[in-house]
């Protein structure tokens, strides 16, 4: 399959389940080396069937006795929670300009969804932190199945609007932190220094193992736009930009400043920081931003 | 010539384009990453509406006149018609339509003998189809006319009218001048006044003395020119010198009066011809050339008084409107 059709694929995929599913299909297992391995070490108690647990871990003779699918539940604790923070602001909206129907929010979701299944598959415990119309929207860390289908049902809802909260809000939903985590960021990251910025360098500085995806478009990367039409920016007043011959080099110039001074800033600060164009495959991005720090590409 | 000025008509497209609506560009499509270019200035597109209908109206109207008064269009509003030559007898026009069959032509009494000048510069206003009648004494022409229209040409040889001319004689040989001037033939009748009047057209001065100040004719005839010792150095022909002065021109020989007929015969026509002028033969009875490349004569002019008035209200209109829209 092409990169593009797969992207597109993604994008026009209306369930976002399936085109996780998809996507790791793709990619196989392993990306992230699980502290314990085994669905269930050891039993802790019986619990109710949902969609997607795996039928092997049905208890079919229970369900032969009570009539009702019911699953064991491993009392397995993982130290490390992973916690996906998705920026939903209005400059997420930005579509490719190339693939129909494919926008930064949507490769976003895809991957952060991606990203919890795996957390999901490995038995760790993931939450949720969505960044939209000045506010934080938290879904507590939990595991399983149900925890999925409902950090899945999240990121289905959200819709891009606004611009990030104010740095008061994000720290009060990110007080979790105390377990070591995995923090996954997905954004544009247009706004640097910000809230989200200071926060993540923050937890940084707590120990935690904070992953930056840096959401481009290939038409943003080759400053490639429509001359004739009108710009405005979805997070800024109404004024006007245009895409002129002169004003082109001077957007490449600064817009290469502003993203080596992001990345600049979190390799000063340990972050391991990934730059991809949402036209790429999903699976190439996805193995590129959870992929050990350090370790085989 | 005048004609050209209506390729100048598509000066029409400019207040079309000046009326059309200002609309500021509102429609402006989101780009996250905008904030790296620099800002730009709402720019103003022009749409294919119009405003001030009735001032574009206005505008409109008065550059089309303009253009009209200077292509000073000429409508073909006269039909078949008769052109009758001042002096020509009724009786003859009537038989001359009834011989060619317009009896319901239009008559048109000309200015003066010179017909073929006047229709020359009146031909445009005549209907591509329109029948012409040229009935009367018309000056024959130099060269045969072309014209765009055909004309029919009925000439009626007229005697000339009679006319009263006053001759002035100073001096002492009065009877010798009236006898030469009682000689001459024609209609013209010469009265011999003592005095010079305001309608005397030569003064003959015969005699030694100086003339008063005042005294003026158009042309003097100088038998003795004691008093005018400036002729014997002036330029002269065939013997007869002549001046201009601010009392007049003034021709002097010593042969004067003439004593024989062909002498006087030479000073009468001579006369004649530079102060008179020479009366046209009447034109044969021979038709013009037609000739559909013929140019068409001078400006008719018709229309510019009405296009003029016009032009004036439509000026003082718009002038009042754009007032008023700016208040």
């Amino acid at each position: 399959m092409s990169v593009l059709a797969s992207a597109a694929l993604a994008a026009h995929t209306g369930k976002l389940d399936l085109a996780i599913r998809h996507v790791l299909a793709g990619l196989g297992h392993g990306i992230h080396a699980g502290r314990e391995r085994g669905a269930g070490v050891e039993f802790s108690e019986y619990r109710a069937y949902a969609p997607g647990d795996e039928w092997r871990r049905v208890d079919w003779k229970l369900m032969a006795r009570a009539d009702r699918y019911s699953g064991r539940a491993a009392a397995r604790d993982s130290h490390v929670a992973v916690w996906l923070v998705l920026d939903a602001t209005a400059s997420m909206l930005e579509p490719s300009r190339s693939v129909e129907g494919l926008d930064k929010l949507g490769m976003a979701r895809l991957l952060l969804g991606c990203a919890g299944a795996i957390a999901q598959r490995q038995g760790d415990a993931f939450g949720l932190l969505i960044c939209q119309d000045e506010r934080a929207h938290f879904t507590p860390a939990a595991r399983g199945p149900r925890q999925l289908q409902r950090v899945l049902a999240q990121l289905d809802r959200v819709d891009a609007a606004g611009t990030l909260p104010a740095g008061e809000v994000l720290r009060a939903s990110l007080h979790f932190a105390r377990a070591p985590s995995v923090i996954c960021v997905a954004s544009d990251f247009l706004d640097w220094p910000s809230p989200l910025s200071e926060a993540m360098l923050r937890l940084r500085g707590m120990r935690h193992d904070v992953r930056a995806l840096c959401l481009q478009t290939e038409a943003e990367i080759a400053a490639d736009f429509d001359t004739a039409t009108a710009w405005r920016d979805p997070e800024g007043d109404n004024r006007l930009f245009r895409f002129g011959r002169e004003a082109r080099a001077g957007y490449a110039r600064r817009r290469d400043e502003h993203f080596d001074m992001v990345a600049r800033q979190c390799r000063a600060h340990d972050i391991p920081y990934v730059a991809a164009p949402i036209e790429r495959a999903p699976g190439e991005t996805l193995r590129a931003w959870l992929r050990k720090p350090g370790g085989r590409p | 010539m005048n004609s050209l000025w209506w390729w100048a008509l598509p000066v029409l497209i400019l207040p079309i384009l000046w009326h059309r609506q200002k609309r500021e560009q509102t429609t402006a499509v989101p780009l996250a990453t905008a904030r790296f270019l620099p800002a730009s200035s709402p720019v103003q597109l022009r749409v294919w509406r119009w405003q001030d209908l009735f001032l574009l109206l206005l505008r409109c109207l008065l550059l089309a006149t303009l253009v009209a008064w200077l292509a000073d269009p000429v409508l073909p509003w006269r039909g078949d018609s008769v052109l009758v030559v001042p002096g020509t007898e009724p009786a003859f026009v009537d038989k001359q339509l009834r011989d060619v069959g317009l009896k319901e032509a239009r008559r048109i009494d000309l200015p003066n003998r010179d017909a073929y000048r006047w229709l020359h510069e009146h031909e445009r206003e005549f209907d591509p189809q329109a029948r012409l009648l040229l009935v009367g004494d018309v000056a024959m022409p130099a060269v045969l006319p072309r014209l765009l229209h055909a004309v029919t040409l009925r000439p009626l040889a007229s005697a000339p009218a009679a006319s009263e001319h006053h001759v002035a004689v100073y001096g002492r040989r009065v009877e010798e001048w009236r006898r030469l001037f009682a000689a001459l033939e024609g209609p013209q009748r010469y009265v011999l006044d003592g005095q010079a009047g305001a309608n005397t057209e030569l003064l003959i001065w015969d005699t030694p003395q100086a003339p008063p100040p005042g005294l003026r004719a158009p042309l003097w005839w100088i038998a003795d020119a004691t008093a005018f010792p400036e002729l014997a150095k002036a330029p002269q022909v065939d013997g007869l010198h002549y001046l201009d002065t601010p009392r007049g021109r003034l021709w002097s020989a010593a042969w004067l009066p003439p004593q024989d007929a062909a002498a006087a015969r030479i000073l009468f026509e001579t006369w004649q011809r530079l102060h008179a002028g020479t009366t046209p033969y009447t034109a044969p009875a021979q038709a013009p050339l037609v000739d559909a490349r013929a140019l068409a004569g001078p400006s008719g002019g018709a229309l510019r008084n009405a296009l003029s008035i016009a032009l004036l209200v439509l000026f003082a209109l718009e002038r009042m409107v754009t007032h008023v829209r700016r208040r």
